[in-house]
């Protein structure tokens, strides 16, 4: 077990990498016909013919599958004590069935909490990659951390 | 009449998109797929959390407010696309704000709060909206602002 990391341990540009996630045409449709049945999400041709170009994954699906490698690859490291929101998400381009995701965060902000000694806050901008190297989505996500024993 | 073009978009207009109820089933389906942290898959470890009790997802609630956008959408337009609207370039200032917890009722809403010309797509204009869940005591639990590309009015 390593030590976890505490909120001076982020430094602003400090930088993690998560992932991969590979994207499937069948999740991309699971989650949307349950969620965010537009056209666009579920087939082929209605994505061909919308701004998207093609089947796309939904939004707020990439906001989850963000979800998953920020938890899987980043928040058992840190001593971390949740999030409380999201600043900000742009979704600059389309997620398509066969993408493999990466998220690189990196520490954009930092704060520490004038009303309690114990904790800070740390914003990571969040950018999603596609496997061409495109940003697929960039979010602001900021998470409080515990403060190490000085 | 329902609005169909970024012209007829009114400011201020608000839509009530119904209530959902959170099952513990579902909170953690979701999570076990997405979010897999402990005080949302786990109901005993949930117990132990600082949250004392297994607790939705974020992003579960922002996924169910899409899910109510869209079938208010549907039922009020009988089908067909209210809005000349669907791709959104993304959202702001997202808040959870209190815990949503299995068997806690949401109601949703929507409401118009500004519209804006884009200079690089004169064939769109965007559109904002403050979006919220209130719990059936009346707390403001979830809200963001969202954001929506809309068609503009076909130049004759």
């Amino acid at each position: 077990m390593t030590d976890l990391l505490y909120f001076e341990d982020f430094p602003l540009g400090r930088s993690f990498a998560c992932g991969p996630y590979h994207v499937t045409r069948d999740e991309i449709v699971e989650f949307a016909r349950e969620f965010d049945p537009q056209p666009h999400h579920i087939d082929e041709e209605a994505g061909r013919q919308s701004m998207l170009g093609g089947l796309a994954a939904s939004g707020w699906h990439v906001c989850a599958m963000t979800m998953r490698m920020f938890a899987d690859h980043m928040i058992p490291l840190a001593a971390a004590r949740g999030g409380a929101g999201s600043r900000e998400a742009r979704w600059m381009r389309p997620v398509r069935p066969g993408d493999v995701l990466r998220v690189e965060a990196v520490v954009a902000e930092t704060r520490e909490s004038k009303g309690r000694p114990d904790i800070g806050h740390v914003t990571f901008e969040c950018r999603v990659f596609n496997q061409r190297e495109q940003v697929a989505s960039i979010f602001m996500t900021p998470i409080i951390l515990r403060r190490g024993a000085a | 009449m329902s609005p169909l073009y970024w012209e007829d978009v009114e400011i201020g207009v608000r839509r009530d998109l119904g209530s959902y109820t959170f099952t513990a089933e579902e909170i953690v389906r979701f999570a076990r797929k997405y979010d897999p942290q402990s005080f949302h898959v786990d109901p005993e470890a949930a117990e132990h959390s600082i949250f004392g009790g297994l607790i939705a997802s974020g992003w579960h609630t922002a996924a169910v407010w899409m899910k109510m956008a869209i079938a208010e959408r549907q039922r009020s337009a009988g089908g067909t696309p209210l809005l000349r609207a669907g791709v959104s370039p993304g959202f702001e200032d997202m808040k959870w704000l209190k815990p949503v917890r299995p068997g806690m009722t949401l109601h949703f809403s929507s409401e118009i709060v500004d519209k804006r010309e884009l200079a690089s797509r004169p064939d769109m204009g965007l559109v904002l909206s403050r979006n919220k869940a209130h719990d059936e005591g009346g707390d403001l639990v979830f809200r963001f602002t969202g954001k929506g590309f809309v068609q503009r009015r076909p130049k004759v």
